[in-house]
């Protein structure tokens, strides 16, 4: 490695830009703490996206390019680990909410109780959080107002107690939202507008969301989607304490004597080395890069990786499946309108029932079916060429809407993120290699859900449905969770329940990585929200700071 | 021929007249009249991004170029070969290279290639939808879906006819979803 370069010492650094990293960055700066940022990717702006399909899906202008990027996976530590782009995030300032559709349901009580309220599962690592819902509550709650989220309190009848409504009210109903709502209803189902980080109306100065179909895995060229972006980002910067430094990709997390964190090693675009001392390190890259950087964080002291003397980093690797029945209507459905997924959604089956033959459930909802164009959409049994495609993507593309689940993918030990053996990346970094099998809980949860959700479709008067089961977890919901857990006990969890490393005092780990379960709902609302909440408690640990410069912030 | 750009002229005819099996021209225009054989040469000619308002492309930068680079003169090597293969089969077949089989003909040689490829595991719901680990075959039709379907600034839905196909009344340009222009709200429910 050639000299590094030292600037001047941090009092936190923060490793990532994506959706905990912005959200710990405004938490801070706000708070009057002087923060770093660093993330491996560029820091794009709304100029810079469009109705792009092209770009956005199916190349790699916001996907990591697998060329520079890649991940190999395989189902059993015995197989060969081949290339694939596993559940891929946006590499980049914005993380995740660069190209998400902003999904923002809260967890349930009952997701920070999974072991005590199912019990011990045969193959399953279940743990309970050592945080609950009350924990969260207060920060929900800021996220939700600092964002800008449309929903319906109190539509949901399964959802956890709330201080108070949304800043926004539901987005205007979508004809395959209403289908979904009205064969709820014929069964005697609850559904809700599904709380979504957009603005229904003008908020804090922004324009009402605009309603294209470019938005599924699409930036937001008009600023008006709720993502990081255009919120948190900007909000932190304003305050003049943060210092985000894009396309700085971290090699390490060096230790001192004392086993403390000390600096990050990183090298810029032109592939210069930097080392930023901190006097606290945040990390927050998403829960597969994150164990990733971890695990390639090797010392004296940590020679299997850092705050890994556990051995547990990486491991209880756990995602979400989105499988789906898709149905017909003989009246448009349109779903692609609003991007496809200004949707309804219920947790009627989300609570344990035995007798289903599996424990746990997931969240449901209605969207679009290969949004916004076919371009990479067959349905099911359908031919993929020739006359009969044509006719069959013409006849489909303005009816057809999915009812959709999210597996809740049970923890278990063998699920997990290591460092391939052989592939390296761009940087000349071991990859992260993922071994990650499907529990045949979560699988029959899958079939019995889609089973349900073709039900609902059939009330709503569909004329064809197909059942997509799915028959592994492929991580195509991008979530990714669990790979460094929090916990009380040192030998069973990485972290404390502050998301600070059991081993290495002054080192947090923010975003989906220290969540023991992965539950059946979005995850991102609830990383922001930790986020925050681990935010809060590294300045008050480290003493008060200079006053708050915001009110949404501050309070 | 001045539209081509990397096909000589036997490779666009023989990759025009397969993807006008993959998408036909029977009751309306099809991948012919749409341009995707344009749109893959440009692609495999380094056209890549357009810019966000739709006035032009960019290049990519850095390291992004070098992987593009490498990706572009894979697809180009494996389309060389596919083309040759097509031709090989046809000929083998029908004693006539591919362009000039009647278009039955064409159906057979097509859905022989597609059976011996390696189609792999099917992708999961809404997986990322990339080029990555496609044979020949499932190249073909995802770049005839991809011309087809996709914004017309990249060389193929010429005259929007794979909206008008689909009957999406999308954006006139892509300068009219970077500009916030173009909504969809008239297709929610309650549009009057």
């Amino acid at each position: 490695m050639s000299a590094k370069r030292k600037p001047e010492r941090a009092s936190v650094c923060i490793i990532g830009a994506g959706a905990s990293g912005a959200t710990a960055a405004k938490a801070l700066t706000e708070a009057g703490v002087d923060v770093v940022c660093l993330d491996k990717g560029p820091h794009m702006r709304a100029e810079d996206f469009s109705g792009d399909e092209l770009a956005n899906v199916n190349r790699y202008n916001l996907w990591p390019d697998p060329i520079l990027n890649p991940r190999t996976y395989r189902t059993a530590a015995d197989e060969d680990p081949q290339p694939k782009l596993f559940c891929p995030v946006p590499q980049m300032v914005g993380g995740g909410t660069t190209h998400w559709t902003g999904w923002v349901p809260r967890f349930v009580e009952s997701d920070f109780t999974p072991r005590s309220k199912l019990g011990d599962v045969e193959g399953a690592a279940l743990a309970d959080w050592p945080i609950s819902y009350a924990d969260l509550e207060p920060y929900y709650d800021r996220v939700e107002w600092a964002l800008g989220v449309s929903g319906q309190a109190g539509a949901n009848r399964h959802e956890a107690p709330r201080r108070r409504g949304y800043p926004l009210p539901p987005m205007p109903t979508t004809r395959y939202a209403r289908k979904f709502h009205d064969g709820c209803a014929t069964l005697g189902y609850n559904s809700y507008p599904q709380p979504i980080a957009m603005l229904s109306q003008p908020y804090n100065g922004r324009p009402a969301t605009v309603q294209t179909a470019f938005v599924q895995q699409h930036g937001d060229p008009t600023g008006t989607k709720a993502n990081v972006l255009n919120t948190f980002i900007p909000d932190a910067l304003a305050t003049g304490r943060l210092d985000l430094r894009p396309e700085s990709y971290v090699h390490e997390i060096a230790i001192d004597e004392a086993g403390r964190a000390k600096s990050v090693v990183y090298q810029d675009a032109h592939g210069d080395f930097f080392e930023q001392e901190a006097d606290v390190v945040l990390l927050g890259c998403g829960a597969i890069e994150s164990a990733r950087l971890l695990l390639l964080s090797r010392s004296a002291r940590f020679p299997e990786g850092l705050a890994n003397g556990s051995g547990l980093v990486g491991r209880y690797l756990t995602l979400h499946e989105y499988t789906a029945a898709i149905g017909a209507f003989d009246d448009p459905v349109y779903g692609w309108a609003g991007g496809g997924y200004i949707a309804a959604a219920s947790l009627e089956f989300y609570a344990s029932d035995e007798s289903r033959g599996f424990v746990g459930g997931g969240q449901i909802a209605a969207a679009g079916a290969g949004v916004p164009l076919p371009i990479n959409f067959a349905a099911p049994g359908k031919a993929v060429w020739g006359a009969e495609a044509k006719a069959a993507d013409r006849e489909l593309f303005n009816h057809v809407m999915a009812v959709a689940v999210l597996i809740h993918d049970l923890p278990q030990e063998t699920n997990r993120v290591e460092l391939d053996a052989d592939v390296k990346d761009a940087w000349g970094l071991p990859v992260a290699r993922i071994t990650h099998r499907a529990h045949a809980n979560d699988l029959a949860m899958g079939r019995w859900t889609v089973d349900r959700n073709a039900e609902i479709l059939a009330a709503a008067g569909a004329n064809e449905i197909w059942r997509v089961y799915a028959d592994r977890i492929t991580g195509n919901c991008s979530h990714q969770h669990g790979t460094a857990r929090m916990g009380d006990d040192p030998d069973a969890s990485v972290l404390d329940a502050s998301c600070r490393a059991h081993e290495v005092e002054n080192l947090y780990v923010i975003d989906g990585s220290p969540f023991p379960t992965g539950t059946g709902i979005n995850p991102t609302l609830t990383i922001m929200a930790n986020a925050w909440r681990v935010a809060d408690l590294v300045r008050s640990r480290r003493g008060a700071g200079a006053p708050a410069r915001s009110a949404v912030g501050g309070a | 021929m001045t539209e081509r750009s990397f096909f000589d002229e036997r490779q666009w005819e023989t990759v025009e007249a397969a993807m006008s099996r993959i998408i036909p021209s029977d009751d309306g225009p099809g991948a012919r009249e749409a341009g995707t054989v344009r749109f893959l040469d440009r692609y495999l000619s380094g056209v890549i991004y357009a810019k966000a308002d739709g006035s032009g492309f960019r290049e990519p930068a850095g390291a992004d170029a070098d992987a593009w680079r490498q990706r572009i003169e894979a697809l180009r090597t494996q389309y060389q070969h596919g083309i040759e293969d097509l031709d090989r089969r046809s000929r083998e077949e029908y004693g006539e290279e591919f362009r000039a089989l009647a278009p039955e003909q064409q159906d057979r040689v097509l859905a022989v290639v597609e059976e011996a490829g390696d189609r792999g595991e099917a992708a999961g719901l809404q997986e990322p939808a990339t080029e990555e680990g496609l044979d020949f075959f499932a190249l073909l039709v995802l770049h005839t879906r991809q011309g087809f379907y996709s914004d017309p600034v990249y060389g193929g839905n010429a005259d929007h006819v794979g909206w008008r196909h689909l009957g999406f009344p999308g954006p006139s340009s892509m300068a009219e979803v970077h500009s916030g222009a173009w909504s969809t709200l008239p297709y929610f429910e309650d549009a009057t």
